[in-house]
């Protein structure tokens, strides 16, 4: 296309009525001239005219074509379809506001969950080539264990025998720190790393550098980095921090660097101080750490896992005792963090994209009814010249402006659903998840509205150009063809079978929610206030001055007005914590660590049960006097002792814990307590034992608190009691038992909601949809029904046909749904509780429920058919 | 009238336009007539499908157009070929009787 082609395209859409002119001009001169020559023949003038205009042919098609041959016209005409059709939207202000509304809350919706499976999910994690980052975990599968976490020297071997990793390092997951010394003394989350995580991560520190091999050794570990946001808000962004010496639980530790703005790992920790471990101190048999590699180039993740295997071979030959059948399992990294997250996300986008494509059923609906009332109009641009294709475009067009609307109004939702999603997470979300729109969101916005656009656009555009010209034009807008009403029969269809399944997802998930809450825990979180306090090993080294710390706070706090009771414990039920030693049971044979029971082990004070309502079953509860030096006690639970006691009273029998050959001392049982859910409420009980804080005392405790009335009223008090003991001693998560509870089952809570709103919302489309088609079918079926009425039909025998019909669309959809149901939900076996995913409960009463709402749905049309005056319906048109 | 215009297919309607062109600008209307005429009255067009083929061929740059008044003294719209329309003409020519020798060999020998 050269330059004088430019211009006179672009004359063309500028000048255009210029050139209207001038083509109407240049025709009417043609006319002229024939009409001229006819009479010059001999015509009379009026024949002539007549004669000319036949040997014409149509003016206006002519016309058109003219348009068509110079060119520009497309672009000309898909400007002035899109003016044209905002005007026609403009016009049906209402109908155009349904179907924005409706594509707006599908598209907001889509967007908001899709952000979260992309933070989740798809979002690369934030660092360098992060997809080459490694999880390596301990296996133990001959037990049945498919992942643990790693002992200090295994870890070692490893290090020292891969040649598939960079590097491999190591942390300690996520702990809390007092910062003292800046006025009120601060928890901070932080974190023991080994020398190399920094570089296995590719992050360099803004201030200072890393940890070095010899600051990762006990008693040469006085140093410490520290997260940006931990610099700017404790120090004021100081530059010069790096070789200060800072307070960090009672101990002096040197800064040697900063880390980046927005670093935080791992999940939420932003100070980091040296691992500083020995084999000695951390043996083969104690799992705990967390091992991140990073592979090297051109290795991949199975070549990476087939080496490792060998090299867990190798260490199980060489320590049979402590590794037999101990495996190493390589994932990548950001698979093992999104890994809890990925099927609910993938359900939960499943759903949406089913309220979507209802929404869009619904719409493509409303256009087909609208289409119908507007054949008369589409015969008519016909007759003037407008071809099939020109028809169907500007139907899409119309689509494409409502689905674009609908897409702005949908990222604006989006937005406002996505704050809305994240107050419904109560924990503090890692570094690593970002919900923000990004380029991918936008892109997947653009993508789901267009095809939307193209969903419900398509199937009515395409039926709307097939006009017969004079059937139309002489009907007089009556009569609905065969095909058109075939496909609205099939649009309500699939939304009942749509919603059918989405009712009975959402049914499945609510009951599980359900039955989730009233799993019995164990005990009774009512007016229960906890809070956890660490106190600093470097300032209470000795058990005895921590002992000494918690007696008197127990104390303190049983003496403030309204408590009832006090206890500490080491781990709060149900926040996952506690850990698992083996069990040699007195009188039983002794097993090999490989194969002894584990069972779940804590520490708690007197009257902790009592101040958490866990009943005791017999025996006695721990006192003051179960204190170092006095015989080694324990108090089981239920569990174990209906396992090991059937027929009899544990009480006097003796346990001990660790590996056999270690010799632990014997515990005698004194008492046997009810069965307490410490770590998930979804997860069985496992059998567990306690052991008297004040025998063997430990630096952190969850001080639990029960008050006459609101817990809550209780904090002032022990922060002041706390205060008196120690004024630099902080205070953390104070949170009432029944809010740790409910914590504890966020994830199934916020799935049920969001599977009943999604499901709601489909019902009620639904039923719009079958309203609509009914009320439309009554509309366009007067004439008819008039005419049975004439002839002896009864109201009842009209409500009944279409009540008839109506039902035998939901039947079938009914049927379909419960089809595609039994199929689909199957998927979210995973995430349902105690619940079977083909329950046949929820499915009848869903079916029966959708299927009475679809009833109520074509009740009123039906009524106003069955009142329909036969004298008025015939005059009808 | 349906029949020829299938007959006379857009290219070799383009053809004659140019050609007639060639010998000094026409209007539309002097173009059916002429087409009519030198064809013996075996080749008819209607305004349907000239004038499409008209703006077509000036939106190309085969043509140019200007408002003149005509023989009765009416404003009208004379087409005359531009130079890439000559060479249009001979390219087209060329490939019409190349295609027509051979439905005459073909007519001759088969």
């Amino acid at each position: 296309m050269n330059l004088g082609d430019l211009l006179r395209r672009w004359r063309a859409l500028t000048d255009k009525d210029e050139l209207e002119q001038q083509l109407d001009d240049e025709l009417r001169f043609h006319l002229e001239q024939d009409i001229q020559q006819n009479i010059r023949n001999g015509m009379s003038p009026y024949e002539a005219r007549l004669a000319a205009l036949k040997a014409f042919g149509g003016v206006d098609q002519s016309k058109e074509e003219c348009r068509d041959a110079r060119g520009v016209s497309f672009v000309d005409n898909i400007l002035k379809d899109f003016s044209y059709s905002l005007r026609v939207l403009l016009k049906s202000r209402g109908f155009a506001l349904v179907v924005v509304l409706t594509l707006g809350l599908g598209i907001g919706a889509n967007t908001a969950i899709f952000s979260f499976a992309n933070g989740i999910l798809l979002r690369p994690l934030p660092y360098p080539q992060s997809e080459r980052l490694a999880e390596l975990q301990e296996t133990a599968l001959k037990r049945g264990i498919d992942f643990m976490s790693v002992s200090y020297p295994n870890f070692l071997d490893w290090r020292q025998q891969n040649s598939v990793f960079e590097d491999i390092a190591l942390h300690f997951g996520t702990n809390r720190f007092a910062l003292s010394g800046f006025g009120e003394p601060v928890e901070i989350r932080g974190s023991r790393i080994s020398q190399g995580l920094f570089e296995v991560l590719r992050v360099q520190p803004i201030l200072g550098r890393t940890f070095t091999a010899d600051e990762d050794r006990p008693d040469q570990d006085g140093v410490v980095i520290l997260g940006y946001d931990l610099w700017q808000r404790s120090f004021g962004a100081d530059p010069n921090i790096v070789g200060r010496n800072i307070m960090i639980s009672s101990r002096s530790r040197t800064v040697v660097g900063v880390m980046p703005r927005g670093f935080r790992f791992p999940e939420v920790s932003e100070l980091w101080i040296p691992l500083a471990l020995t084999p000695q101190m951390f043996t083969r048999t104690d799992h705990g750490l967390t091992a991140i590699a990073r592979l090297k180039d051109g290795v991949s993740f199975n070549q990476a896992q087939a080496e490792m295997n060998n090299i867990a071979a190798r260490i199980e030959q060489e320590n049979p005792v402590t590794n037999e059948g101990l495996g190493v399992k390589v994932t990548s990294l950001h698979e093992n963090l999104s890994g809890d997250y990925r099927e609910a996300l993938l359900i939960l986008l499943g759903v949406v994209g089913c309220v979507l494509l209802v929404a869009c059923v619904n719409v493509a609906n409303l256009l087909v009814a609208r289409a119908t009332a507007r054949q008369k109009e589409f015969a008519l641009r016909a007759a003037l010249g407008a071809g099939r294709w020109r028809i169907i475009r500007q139907l899409l067009i119309e689509s494409l402006i409502l689905a674009t609307a609908g897409g702005f109004l949908g990222l604006a939702v989006s937005v406002w659903a996505l704050r809305l999603l994240l107050t419904a997470i109560p924990i503090q979300l890692p570094f690593w998840m970002n919900f923000g729109v990004d380029l991918r969101v936008l892109g997947f916005t653009v993508a789901i509205t267009l095809i939307t656009a193209f969903l419900f656009g398509a199937v009515p555009a395409l039926q709307s150009s097939r006009v017969d010209l004079n059937d139309t034009l002489k009907e007089g807008g009556r009569g609905t063809s065969g095909i058109r009403s075939r496909s609205r029969n099939l649009l309500v269809v699939t939304e009942i079978a749509l919603s059918l399944i989405l009712l009975v997802g959402a049914g499945l998930m609510i009951q599980s929610f359900l039955r989730l809450r009233r799993v019995n825990i164990g005990l009774n979180p009512k007016n229960v206030l906890t809070a956890t306090l660490i106190l600093p090993r470097a300032k209470y080294r000795e058990d005895d001055q921590q002992a000494a710390f918690f007696k008197q706070l127990l104390e303190r706090v049983s003496a403030l007005p309204g408590v009832q009771a006090a206890g500490v414990t080491a781990t709060l039920p149900l926040s996952g914590g506690g850990w698992g030693r083996s069990l040699t049971v007195e009188g039983f044979p002794v097993l090999s660590v490989g194969q002894a029971p584990i069972i779940q082990h804590t520490v708690v004070s007197p009257n902790y049960f009592h101040t958490m309502g866990i009943r005791l079953l017999s025996g006695r509860d721990f006192t003051y006097a179960d204190a170092k030096g006095s015989q080694p006690v324990t108090i089981i639970d239920e569990r174990l002792a209906r396992e090991y006691w059937l027929n009899s009273n544990p009480v006097g029998k003796r346990i001990r814990f660790g590996p056999p050959e270690d010799n632990e001392p014997w515990h005698t049982i004194i008492g046997v307590v009810n069965s307490v859910r410490h770590q998930t409420m979804q997860g069985d009980t496992r059998k567990s034992v306690y052991l008297p804080y004040f025998q063997i005392p430990v630096n952190g405790v969850s001080l639990v608190a029960r008050s006459d009335s609101e817990p809550r009223e209780l904090i002032g008090g022990i922060r002041r009691e706390v205060a008196q003991l120690d004024p630099n001693q902080p205070v953390s998560e104070i949170l009432t038992m029944e809010e740790v509870v409910a914590e504890s089952i966020w994830q199934p809570r916020l799935y049920a909601t969001l599977f009943a709103v999604f499901a709601g919302g489909t019902l009620i489309l639904a039923l719009i949809g079958i309203y609509g088609v009914m009320a439309f079918l009554v509309l366009t079926r007067t004439h008819e029904i008039g005419v049975r009425m004439a002839l002896g039909a009864t109201a009842r025998d009209v409500f009944k046909l279409i009540v008839g019909r109506g039902m035998k669309l939901t039947a079938i959809g009914v049927l379909l749904g419960v089809g595609g149901a039994a199929a689909l939900t199957r998927l979210m076996h995973s995430l349902l509780f105690n619940t079977s995913a083909t329950d046949p409960v929820t499915f009848i009463l869903i079916s029966l429920l959708l299927s009475l709402a679809a009833f109520l749905a074509c009740y009123i049309p039906a009524r106003r058919a069955s009142k329909v005056d036969p004298l008025v319906a015939l005059r009808y048109q | 009238m349906s029949k020829q215009a299938d007959l006379f297919k857009q290219g070799t309607l383009e053809l004659l336009i140019l050609r007639l062109l060639s010998s000094g600008s026409l209007n539309g209307w002097d173009i059916m007539q002429r087409i009519q005429i030198v064809s013996g009255e075996v080749l008819s067009v209607t305004p349907g499908a000239l004038y499409p083929a008209l703006h077509g061929l000036e939106a190309r740059g085969f043509i140019s157009a200007v408002w003149r008044p005509s023989e009765n003294n009416r404003k009208a719209k004379f087409y005359g070929l531009t130079t890439r329309g000559r060479k249009q003409l001979e390219t087209q020519r060329k490939e019409w009787e190349r295609f027509s020798d051979a439905v005459a060999l073909v007519l001759r020998d088969a």
